[in-house]
C-alpha cells in the first residue's frame, strides 16, 4: 500500500529541480514530491489542516516552480495582445492580467498571468512551461515582425504566495507600501523585509493574498522566514502543493496539467470570460467557428452527494452512459465531501442534475453545481 | 512523526498489522502507514462474508491526495467490518491499533500467520 504519490498529468517531464529554499522546507517538516520536474513540498503538517489555515488565517507557499519570463521592448505590448486573448492594452502600468495563450487551432498552450510593470512585463506561465512559452512568444514576434523579447528568468526568481484573510496584515509589518493600495490584480515593484521584489495582489486560493517575485534568489529565505515571523499572532504556517491543489479546486481554478491537457479551448474551459473578442489574436477564428457551432463539451462543477472521493480520470456516466470525465478531483477540507471539475457533455451539464462519477468500476452519484464549491464568504460562517 | 510497532501483532512488508483473537484475526494499517497517509478521508470497505486469499485487495483507504490499497495479511472469509469508519476514516489516523481496525478475518490456515513478521523485524522498515 502506502501511496502518497501527487495523482497529476505532467506537462512535458524534465530534470528535477529543486527550490532554493529546499534545504529550509526541510528543516520546517516538509515532505516533498515531484510535480512538473520540481521537487516541491506536498505537505508539512496535513493537507486538512494546511488548507483550513489559509481560509481561516494565514499560510506562506513557495511556488517556485512556477515560470517568470521578461517580456520587453516597443511592441511588448502588441505581442501579448496577440499572443494572448486579452488586449493589452487595456491593462495598464501597475495592473495584472489573467489570461490563456492559444495556439492557431484555438486550443490552450498555457494559462498565465501577466503584470504590466512600466518598464516592461513579467508573465507567469506554469511549471515547466517557461521554454515552450519563451519560444513560442519570440516565434510570434519574429512571425508578425514585432520589436518585442521574451527572456525566460524562471531560475532567477522565487515566488511567494501569502494567502488568507490575515495575509495583508501580515505581510503589513513587513513593507512601507500601503497594501491597501494594491488593488485586487494590482502589481508593482516593492521592497518587502529590506528585500526588492514584485508584489501582487493575485493568487491561486480563492482568499485575499499577495504574490512575490524575488531576485535574487539567495535573498527568498530571509523573506520566507521574515514573513513565518510575521504572520505567527495569526497562527501562519508553511503551506505545500497538496493543500494547494485542494484549495484552488474548492474554488473551480484550472490547473493547467488536468483542465487544459489534450488540447482543450478556452470555451470548453469556460474561460470565455477571459476573452476580448474585440482584438484579434491567435487562434480568434478557431474559437469563433466553435462558438458558433456550438454542442461541445464543458467544464463542469459536480460535488458528490454520496460517500467517496472523486479522482482525475475517473468517467462520468449518466444511466450507463458515458458523458465525460475527470478532471479534477478531491475531498473539500471546507465542506467534507467529494468535488469534482470534469469535462461534460453539453446535454449533461444542467445545474442540479445528478450524474454518475465511476470510482473503481462502482457509480458515486454526483450533482452538477455553479462554481464555486466553497463561497467567499466560507470562513466567516463557519 | 509516529511510529509505534505493538509486540503483540504480526506484521506485513506492506504495513498492514493483524492480531489473532480465537479463531478471528483483526487487521489494520500500522501507525507508520497512518502517519506516512495522513489525513485519511475515506475507507472503502468489503462486504462482510467475503473470502479473500493472502495478498489480495482487502478495501481501499484514501487520503486527500492519495488511493491506496490494504492487502489481505491471511487467507480466509470476513467476518466483520468496522463500520464506524465509513462516518469517521479519520479514526485510523488518532488511533490505528484499536478503534481504527478495518475488518475480521476467519483465520483459514494458521501456518500464514507465522510467516508474518514480528515486531522486531517490522520495526526494521517502518
Amino acid at each position: 500500500m502506502l501511496n502518497y504519490g501527487y495523482c497529476i498529468s505532467q506537462p512535458g517531464k524534465i530534470m528535477v529541480s529543486r527550490s532554493p529554499l529546499y534545504e529550509l522546507q526541510k528543516k520546517l517538516g516538509a515532505r516533498f514530491t515531484e510535480f512538473a520536474g520540481f521537487e516541491m513540498p506536498i505537505q508539512y503538517s496535513s493537507i486538512i489542516d494546511e488548507h483550513l489555515t489559509v481560509r481561516k488565517s494565514v499560510g506562506l507557499f513557495d511556488v517556485s516552480h512556477m515560470s517568470n519570463v521578461w517580456i520587453s521592448g516597443k511592441d511588448a505590448m502588441k505581442l501579448l495582445s496577440l499572443a494572448t486573448v486579452a488586449d493589452a492594452t487595456k491593462v495598464s502600468e501597475k495592473q495584472s492580467q489573467y489570461t490563456v495563450i492559444l495556439k492557431e487551432d484555438g486550443t490552450i498552450i498555457d494559462d498565465t498571468i501577466f503584470m504590466n510593470l512600466g518598464d516592461k512585463y513579467m508573465m507567469i506561465p506554469n511549471a515547466g512551461m517557461n521554454t515552450i512559452v519563451t519560444k513560442w512568444l519570440n516565434d510570434q514576434a519574429k512571425k508578425h515582425k514585432l520589436a518585442a523579447k521574451a527572456e525566460d528568468v524562471s531560475k532567477d526568481f522565487v515566488i511567494l504566495a501569502i494567502q488568507g484573510p490575515k495575509s495583508r496584515e501580515t505581510l503589513q509589518k513587513l513593507t512601507d507600501l500601503d497594501l491597501n493600495s494594491v488593488k485586487f490584480f494590482g502589481c508593482e515593484y516593492a521592497e518587502i523585509a529590506g528585500v526588492k521584489c514584485v508584489i501582487s495582489h493575485t493568487g491561486y486560493t480563492g482568499e485575499l493574498g499577495f504574490e512575490l517575485q524575488i531576485n535574487p534568489t539567495k535573498k527568498a529565505e530571509i523573506v520566507f522566514n521574515k514573513i513565518l515571523e510575521a504572520g505567527k499572532e495569526f497562527g501562519i504556517k508553511p503551506i505545500g502543493l497538496g493543500a494547494r491543489d485542494t484549495l484552488r479546486l474548492e474554488k473551480c481554478f484550472m490547473l493547467a496539467g488536468n483542465e487544459f491537457h489534450g488540447g482543450r479551448t478556452p470555451l470548453e474551459a469556460t474561460l470565455g470570460w477571459t476573452i476580448n473578442w474585440e482584438h484579434d489574436f491567435i487562434g480568434k477564428d478557431a474559437l469563433l467557428k466553435q462558438k458558433e457551432k456550438g454542442g461541445f463539451e464543458r467544464i463542469t462543477c459536480l460535488q458528490c452527494v454520496e460517500k467517496g472521493v472523486p479522482r482525475h480520470g475517473c468517467e462520468i456516466q449518466r444511466e450507463g452512459k458515458s458523458v465525460g470525465i475527470v478532471t479534477s478531483g478531491t475531498l473539500s477540507p471546507c465542506l467534507n465531501v467529494g468535488i469534482a471539475m470534469g469535462y461534460v457533455h453539453p446535454d449533461f451539464r444542467q445545474e442540479g442534475s445528478i450524474l454518475d462519477i465511476m470510482v473503481r468500476d462502482r457509480p458515486m452519484k454526483a450533482k452538477v453545481v455553479k462554481p464555486p464549491f466553497v463561497p467567499k464568504d466560507w470562513a466567516q460562517t463557519n | 512523526m509516529a511510529n509505534e510497532v505493538r509486540k503483540d501483532l504480526k506484521y506485513t512488508e506492506t504495513h498492514e498489522w493483524l492480531k489473532l483473537a480465537g479463531k478471528n484475526a483483526k487487521v489494520g494499517i500500522t501507525d507508520h502507514a497512518q502517519s506516512e497517509l495522513t489525513d485519511i478521508v475515506f475507507v472503502e470497505l468489503p462486504a462482510v462474508g467475503k473470502v479473500v486469499k493472502k495478498g489480495d485487495e482487502l478495501c481501499v483507504v484514501e487520503s486527500v491526495k492519495s488511493v491506496s490499497e490494504v492487502y489481505a495479511p491471511i487467507s480466509g472469509k470476513i467476518t466483520n467490518v468496522n463500520k464506524k469508519l465509513e462516518d469517521k476514516p479519520e479514526t485510523i489516523n488518532t488511533s490505528p491499533y484499536d478503534d481504527g481496525w478495518l475488518v475480521e478475518i476467519e483465520v483459514d490456515n494458521k501456518a500464514e500467520i507465522n510467516a508474518l513478521l514480528d515486531a522486531e523485524s517490522y520495526k526494521k522498515i517502518a
